[in-house]
């Protein structure tokens, strides 16, 4: 048993879901709902707490051995950070154990503990012992997080006149010199610019090989199969795969699609007239897949069903970056595409013009306007992955050669032309 | 990169256990001891971050109440005539709000430190019952430098100081766990409740005046002693008056009196707060 670094029996979280006006938010309303529940039998209170309650996670149980990388994945909602929270100490299970042996760093949002009004250099120590360092051990660390931030001469500067990049630098720079045993991960890796990226994502490989263990929550499926060769997959709560990467990686990529998000219809009353049944997303060489490479058209098969007879439809296909950019929109309208009605089932298939979008994850959005404007449908379309090997987002959203002419000085070179290079 | 070398913590590797269910007088003080670096940590930031960009800097520690002995001294020595058992009024009331001063907002900080550190709580864990011992500490150093200037402020009157000037700390280490058991009680309540931080304000100007601050023990009268001496702040202050002016008696049975609330309220303090942290990160 002792080579195990996590190992978890049941644990799960419930949470009271109140009603707004059974909120609590001050004694005058704890008092009338008292009065209220003295009348009530118990019966009827406990019921009431069930009814009122959900759980963010129930029934895990997993077994993670020293030096194992682990993904969790899962929707927005599925637990994933009550899990690492409930590791992390930060809140009490309601039912289960886990025993966590070693050192436990646990990173869910970088920066918290920092005091705005300190400096750089105050609060490498205030936060380093927050995180449950020891003084002498940051002293001991100091000029390596320095260095590691690529603050300098800012390190006795207040930190709230840093930029935000720098602020982040400088606390992941002191969570990372944690030297825990094992590490809970919260999407921090994504931050900063691509070079301290790539900083990022190389230390995390550092404790790998030192035998960390590390637990990694993330959208980013690239980081995840880059890093992990095991996932647990969460779905309302609970652990509905726990295995080998690839495999938990195409559940969860099939359930992202449309018909396991149907809590997405947030459209209007009227906007039931239209759903979209199934969405196919094919690459460039037609086969049904989650990756694009760079360069690639992409078809969406996009299967309808209408409950009566819509005049002249806009179908839209917007684009969105991980990080909520909105990058671009098809629209059947401003394509110049008449639609003159459509009625019972039926599938539109759209191929897009080669796909120029940087290396990211992005979401397909569905949308369909009536004739004024108006909002019929907006659903979840599917995710993708745009893969290139260097275009990444310090490029920018998209990406187009140029033509270059480099004219050398002081030679009598004649002008070179630089071929554009597409790949 | 230092990784490489840093030994693996290999030696004994720590075994945290996490269940629901801790027990009520599973108070767990050695996670507090081992995170003792962080209570002095927290409490230099508290000092660090109250004087930050104030152009007079520390200089109001020494001014706060500085400027409350002021009006004291005007409303109640000059016009009320106030009696202050031989000893200058300024330096009598001095000698009253200095405890007092520390020990209100040692009071406020343990009561309000929890909520205004909202997001440490919710995003990383550590004992936080660090908390309110930092909140009780840090406001000791105002005490500390306000504490000179009444020594300054004797000599300005020509008045000796005793060997009995070494009870203040003891007295102090009374005032703060008393501030601690209170914090304890009410941190825990201001998570869930945020009106303590609008009731505070009234409790505590309501306690000043019936401490013998403004005025002598002796205004009281003798009918009243008995229940004035329920007043654990009483036996604190009055034996602060006695320890730093070297007069009187110190009030024993006020004292007694705060050393069983203490008890009563510290014990009972620790299992309330240790059965409310479990809920923190989910109610703040």
């Amino acid at each position: 048993m002792s080579d195990l670094a996590i190992s978890a029996r049941g644990l799960g979280k419930r949470y009271q879901r109140l009603a707004r006006s059974e909120q609590h938010d001050s004694l005058r309303d704890v008092i009338g709902a008292g009065a209220r529940n003295l009348f009530a039998s118990k019966a009827a209170r406990e019921a009431r707490e069930v009814r009122n309650s959900f759980w963010a996670l129930k029934d895990a149980d997993f077994d993670i051995a020293k030096g194992e990388n682990v993904g969790i994945i899962g929707l927005n909602g599925a637990g994933k950070s009550t899990l690492l929270k409930l590791l992390s100490r930060i809140v009490t299970p309601t039912t289960g154990t886990a025993r966590i042996t070693g050192r436990l760093g646990a990173l869910l949002e970088v920066g918290t503990g920092f005091h705005h009004e300190l400096t750089g250099r105050e609060n490498v120590f205030l936060y380093g012992s927050i995180l449950g360092m020891t003084r002498a051990e940051v002293a001991a660390k100091f000029d390596a997080i320095v260095d590691f931030a690529e603050i300098g001469e800012f390190i006795d500067t207040p930190v709230k006149r840093y930029s935000s990049g720098m602020y982040v630098r400088l606390a992941f720079a002191v969570a990372a010199h944690l030297d825990p045993d094992i590490l809970l991960l919260d999407e921090v890796l994504a931050v900063g610019d691509f070079a301290f990226q790539r900083k990022c994502m190389n230390f995390a490989r550092q404790l790998e090989r030192r035998g960390s263990t590390i637990l990694f929550v993330s959208h980013n499926m690239f980081s995840i199969k880059s890093m992990c060769q095991r996932v647990i997959y969460l779905k309302k709560g609970q652990i509905v795969f726990d295995g080998p990467t690839a495999e938990g990686l195409k559940r969860y990529e099939d359930d992202s699609r449309l018909a396991d998000a149907p809590w997405f219809k947030e459209a209007g009353e009227e906007g039931r007239s239209i759903t979209f049944t199934k969405v196919e997303l094919l690459n460039g060489r037609g086969v049904e897949s989650n990756v694009i490479d760079f360069g690639d058209r992409i078809t969406f098969r996009l299967h309808y069903k209408t409950d009566g007879r819509i005049e002249r439809p806009d179908f839209r296909i917007g684009l969105d970056r991980e990080d909520l950019i909105h990058t671009m929109t098809f629209s059947s309208h401003q394509d110049g595409v008449d639609i003159p009605s459509v009625e019972g089932e039926g599938v539109i298939e759209v191929r897009t013009p080669p796909i120029k979008l940087t290396s990211n994850f992005y979401v397909a959005n569905l949308v369909v306007r009536d004739q004024k404007g108006g909002m019929l449908a907006a659903q979840i379309g599917g995710h993708f992955h745009v893969r290139h090997p260097t275009l990444a987002s310090t490029f920018g959203v998209f990406n187009e050669p140029a033509d270059w002419r480099v004219q050398a000085e002081r030679t009598a070179e004649p002008v070179s032309e630089v071929s554009r290079g597409v790949g | 990169m230092s990784l490489a070398e840093a030994p693996a913590n290999a030696a004994s590797p720590q075994v945290t256990e996490i269940r629901p269910d801790r027990g009520l007088f599973d108070l767990d003080l050695g996670a507090v001891w081992r995170y003792r670096e962080l209570l002095l940590v927290l409490t230099m930031r508290d000092i660090q971050v109250l004087y930050k960009q104030a152009a007079l800097g520390a200089a109001w520690a020494i001014l706060q109440p500085l400027f409350a002995v002021v009006i004291f001294t005007i409303i109640f020595g000059y016009f009320a005539h106030m009696p202050s058992n031989g000893i200058p009024y300024p330096v009598f009331a001095f000698a009253g709000v200095l405890p007092w001063t520390y020990f209100a907002e040692a009071v406020r900080r343990s009561s309000t430190g929890l909520v205004n550190d909202a997001e440490l709580i919710r995003k990383i864990y550590f004992p936080r019952l660090i908390m309110p011992l930092a909140n009780v500490v840090s406001p000791l150093l105002d005490f500390c430098i306000a504490f000179v200037v009444l020594l300054i402020l004797m000599g300005f009157y020509g008045i000796a100081i005793t060997p009995k000037l070494l009870l203040v700390p003891p007295l102090m280490v009374v005032a703060a766990l008393l501030a601690l058991s209170i914090g304890l009680w009410l941190g825990p309540i201001n998570v869930r409740f945020r009106d303590i931080k609008h009731t505070l304000p009234f409790i505590i100007q309501i306690w000043m005046y019936a401490s013998p601050i403004v005025y002598p023990i002796t205004m009281v009268p003798q009918q009243w002693q008995w229940a004035y001496s329920l007043n654990p702040m009483v036996g604190v202050i009055e034996g602060f008056r006695w320890a730093v002016f070297g007069q009187g008696e110190p009030h024993f049975t006020s004292l007694a009196m705060s050393g069983v609330i203490i008890t009563i309220l510290l014990a009972g303090g620790l299992v309330f707060f240790r059965r409310a942290e479990r809920t923190f990160a989910d109610v703040i």
